[in-house]
């Protein structure tokens, strides 16, 4: 519990309404994305980077710990409290300070989320490339801290290839800005690139400088339909390999294609083994040529490959791709998201190690894949009720994760290590390297208060 | 524990991917986790799972539910956060013995007379003096009380129980309810005029009562049974020769059409009845549509330009948009500006308004700027719920928008 004196200063601090210590709205802070959950000694959301510098100090003061907190979408744990800490959510600093068409920067306070940004950048034409799945919720400083990837991360790159600067509140309360809205790199360490992905454990994200890009001209988005998912990670290695970049190149198999179809009525065939959403983009005029490449190329192997002719028809692919995630509980109510990483071009071979696991330890397993990374979200389903079938799924992750590694890939492309992916670390790392994170994190915050326990112990 | 076992499998299939997060009004204007269709969730799982012993926090959470629906149409996972709601709602007063709010209607309400009354308007009810005693208030809790309709004369008292035209095509039985009965009474003679000019007998039975909505909302399934049942045995078996039972409100349409089922799901022996009941139940606009319309005698002397808020009971429980819309366009001189989030819920919802009115308000503005941006003369709707919220929210904007129920406009337009 916190004491008298605490609640009452955070509540000077941010407001009355701003401090949360009651058991429901604790319970409500201590979950996110991942089956994990706990429970903070409080809730506490700020309006201004002031309010954050007072909170940590005041913290520092009483040795609690602090918990960063976006939407609470991720896939890792990465927002799981515990009781020696208060979680500091972000999801009040809601202000687009500024738009600047010309020089593509936006000003944003963390709190945004991904989609009212792409809202309010639309109406002037641009966008912001990254748009994880969870888009409509997640927010920038959550997408900052995991360095969220999207369906457009192919062509465009992840999160951290989108952040300018920062504005960071630093462990001992010092406010630091790196970067800035110029696109030169600033003299000095590169220290954007570090706070991007460091899932909140080196300091708090107050301001934010995107870079943002206009919409491009023309678009079109293609379906190539498979018997099999093999097939199509065929297609994925031959359209890379034939040094085509399309936007996006999305696989879903066919459990996805059939929980999205309940939801979306898409009209996605329920047979198919696989299905790729093939997106390009560009200038008009170079629309017709880029389809037909990829369309000799799908029809290699594909039964079925077609260009989506409406906007309507465009809308509900993504419906569908968008929602994969979220569907499954329509199977079983459990699931674990992988988020391993390979080389592209071992992608087909990445997919043939997922189907192995899922024989070798009799576990259901949809596989939903932004392919053109070479990034594979294998979801387990399972019931969490169930023991024994639990600890089957946690050693089948395992066998992913080791395969992955195995083909030169990373446990982990976007969703971050958080707590879930803590344990896999030292396999992809050595000694020396793991070392070199601790020197990082305790180079920044030497005793471990923000966000303790994520990524790695010290 | 009952209730909640009931829709465990439900409450366990959320799994917490945040996709109701843009859906729910109530979590985009606070931010507040317990405030989101996921938090709701994960509350009453919570209190399923006997980790959590509900508390006046949990109240507020499962109490400042829209029930709009909005999150049952976003889950991809096919999670309806309103029903899960409902049943939070039902397990709250067969634990407590009492009508959730009822404690705090009590303590917050009670207390005063002038608010007792509010509350009892809100629904329909009695008290109607009591408003026109206010003083010095104009609006409680962002809700316009000192526009706030009041029928002279309930309209059942107003109107013979069968009314007939000439050349009678259609027998209709005309389900009034509350709203337009007590408060909003020109609108139900709207509704009238409308059938009677497009060849409908109509039948107004004088023994029917409220449909039992706010009740079942607030988990008294009981007087919400026994209301439903005086109503389908009231047409069903007193006015057998109705075709169809037509409704104007959009919101006692879709329980007489959709939850009635479900409040009788455990009477198989009754349910046939039901069943029969809620396939002659049908929406006003949807009835016009599925009748056609006289066009020949709709006239307008004057340019005007229309838009239009989908209630959440049109949208997401009827699934009725296109129907009203169309008929609107039928108006000649009319122009129809359709509004930004036109299906988003107007921020009335049953009590929510009176028991968190800082969100309900906020809600309310939103959608009073949408209605602003379209420079439309006049919003109509289909629900008199929201008529009067949007009233009220217009007018403390200060903007000039009237609102209008659908057969409003098409009323006037056949006198015109
Ligand atoms: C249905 C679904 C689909 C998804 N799709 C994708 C996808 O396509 N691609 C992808 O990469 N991920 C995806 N995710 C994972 C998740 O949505 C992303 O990781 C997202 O960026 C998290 O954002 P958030 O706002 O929810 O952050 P949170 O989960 O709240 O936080 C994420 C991390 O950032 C830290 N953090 C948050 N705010 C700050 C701040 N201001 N300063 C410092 N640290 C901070 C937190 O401590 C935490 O470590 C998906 C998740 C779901 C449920
Ligand atoms: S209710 Fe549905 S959309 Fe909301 S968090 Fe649960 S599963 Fe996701
Ligand atoms: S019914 Fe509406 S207010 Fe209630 S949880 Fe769902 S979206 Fe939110
Ligand atoms: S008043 Fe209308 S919009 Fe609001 S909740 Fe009721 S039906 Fe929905």
């Amino acid at each position: 519990m916190l004491s008298q004196t605490v609640v009452k200063r955070l509540k000077e601090i941010v407001g009355e309404k701003n401090v949360v210590t009651d058991k429901v709205g604790l319970l409500t802070y201590g979950y996110d994305g991942t089956l994990l959950s706990g429970e903070a000694l409080g809730v506490v959301s700020p309006t201004t980077t002031d309010q954050v510098v007072e909170i940590v100090k005041l913290m520092n003061e009483h040795d609690i710990k602090l918990v960063p907190r976006g939407a609470g979408t991720n896939e890792s744990g990465g927002t799981i409290p515990s009781q020696e800490a208060i979680v500091i959510s972000f999801t009040k600093m809601t202000k687009i300070h500024e738009i600047d068409t010309e020089n593509f920067v936006a000003v944003v306070e963390p709190g945004v989320i991904n989609f009212d940004l792409q809202v309010e950048l639309a109406k002037q034409n641009f966008y912001f490339p990254p748009d994880p799945s969870s888009f409509k919720a997640s927010t920038i400083g959550g997408n900052l801290g995991e360095c969220s990837g999207g369906p457009k991360c192919f062509k465009y790159g992840v999160t951290r290839d989108y952040m300018l600067g920062l504005e960071v509140v630093l462990p001992n309360g010092k406010v630091i800005q790196t970067g800035g809205r110029n696109f030169q790199s600033e003299p000095g360490y590169d220290l954007t690139r570090i706070i991007v992905g460091s899932e909140g454990i080196l300091g708090l994200v107050t301001k934010v400088f995107v870079r943002i890009l206009p919409i491009p001209r023309a678009k079109k988005t293609m379906l190539a339909l498979y018997d099999k998912v093999e097939d199509a990670s065929q297609t994925v290695a031959d359209i890379v390999a034939a040094g085509i970049i399309p936007t996006t190149l999305e696989l879903m198999d066919n459990l996805l294609i059939n929980t999205t179809e309940d939801f979306t009525h898409a009209g996605l065939p329920r047979d198919a083994g696989a299905v790729l959403i093939i997106e390009v983009d560009g200038y008009p005029e170079d629309m017709d040529e880029q389809v037909k490449t990829i369309g000799e190329i799908a029809s290699k192997i594909a039964k079925e490959f077609k260009v989506a002719q409406t906007a309507v028809e465009v809308d509900q692919i993504w419906t569908s791709r968008r929602s994969a995630f979220g569907s499954v509980a329509r199977v079983r109510p459990s699931y674990g998201v992988n988020d391993i990483t390979v080389p592209r071009s071992n992608f087909p071979k990445a997919i043939g190690g997922v189907l192995k696991v899922a024989k070798d330890f009799g576990v259901t397993i949809g596989v939903v894949a932004h392919a053109g990374d070479g990034n594979l979200h294998p979801l387990i389903l399972f019931d969490q009720r169930n023991k024994e079938e639990t600890e089957t799924v946690h050693k089948a992750e395992q066998a992913l994760c080791m395969m992955a590694l195995d083909l030169e890939g990373t446990i982990s492309g976007e969703h971050g290590i958080g707590l879930v992916k803590k344990k896999y670390l030292d396999k992809e790392f050595t000694p020396a390297a793991m070392e070199a994170f601790r020197k990082i994190k305790r180079s920044f915050d030497p005793t471990n208060r923000f966000n303790p326990g994520k990524i790695i112990d010290l | 524990m009952g209730v909640l076992a009931d829709v465990y499998e439900m409450l366990n299939t959320c799994n917490k991917c945040g996709g109701c997060h843009t859906a729910c009004k109530t979590y985009k204007l606070t931010g507040l986790e317990t405030m989101v269709a996921r938090g709701r969730i994960q509350l009453i799982k919570a209190v399923a799972d006997g980790k959590l012993e509900p508390n006046q926090e949990y109240e507020d959470a499962i109490m400042s539910c829209l029930l709009c629906g909005e999150c049952a149409v976003t889950c991809p996972n096919g999670v309806h956060g309103n029903e899960l709601v409902m049943a939070a709602r039902r397990d709250l007063k067969l634990r407590k013995g009492i009508t959730p709010f009822a404690k705090s209607f009590a303590l917050k309400t009670l207390a005063s007379p002038k608010r007792l009354g509010m509350g009892f308007r809100l629904f329909g009810g009695v008290g109607k003096s009591v408003l026109n005693k206010l003083d010095g208030m104009d609006y409680f809790r962002g809700i316009d009380i000192r526009n706030f309709p009041t029928a002279k004369k309930q309209f059942l008292e107003q109107v013979p129980e069968r009314i007939k035209v000439q050349n009678p095509k259609h027998k209709v039985g005309f389900y009034v309810g509350c709203f337009l009965n007590y408060s909003l009474d020109q609108t139900a003679h709207s509704v009238v005029k409308v059938l009677t000019k497009n060849d409908c007998e109509v039948i107004i039975p004088k023994d029917q009562v409220c449909c039992g909505l706010p009740q079942y909302c607030y988990g008294d399934f009981e007087t919400a049974k026994s209301n439903a049942r005086q109503t389908i045995n009231t047409f069903l078996d007193k006015y057998s020769d109705a075709e169809v039972v037509l409704s104007a409100c959009a919101s006692c349409a879709s329980m007489l059409k959709h939850d009635y089922l479900k409040l009788f799901a455990d009477e198989p022996s009754y349910l046939p009845k039901v069943k029969l009941f809620c396939e002659k139940v049908v929406e006003f606009s949807e009835y016009m549509d599925k009748i056609g319309v006289n066009q020949s005698e709709l006239h307008n002397s004057s340019p005007l330009t229309v838009t239009y808020h989908d209630p959440c009971h049109m949208v997401r429980g009827l699934k009725v948009t296109k129907q009203p819309r169309q008929l609107l366009q039928m108006i000649p001189r009319v122009e129809y500006k359709e509004m930004f989030e036109a299906n988003r819920c107007c921020g009335a919802a049953g009590l929510v308004q009176a028991f968190f009115h800082e969100v309900s308000t906020d809600i309310t503005d939103q959608k009073t700027q949408n209605i602003k941006d379209t420079n439309a003369d006049l919003v109509a709707t289909s629900c008199p719920a929201c008529m009067l919220r949007l009233q009220g929210g217009i007018n403390k904007a200060g903007q000039k928008q009237k609102v209008m129920h659908v057969a409003d406009l098409m009323a006037k337009a056949y006198e015109d």
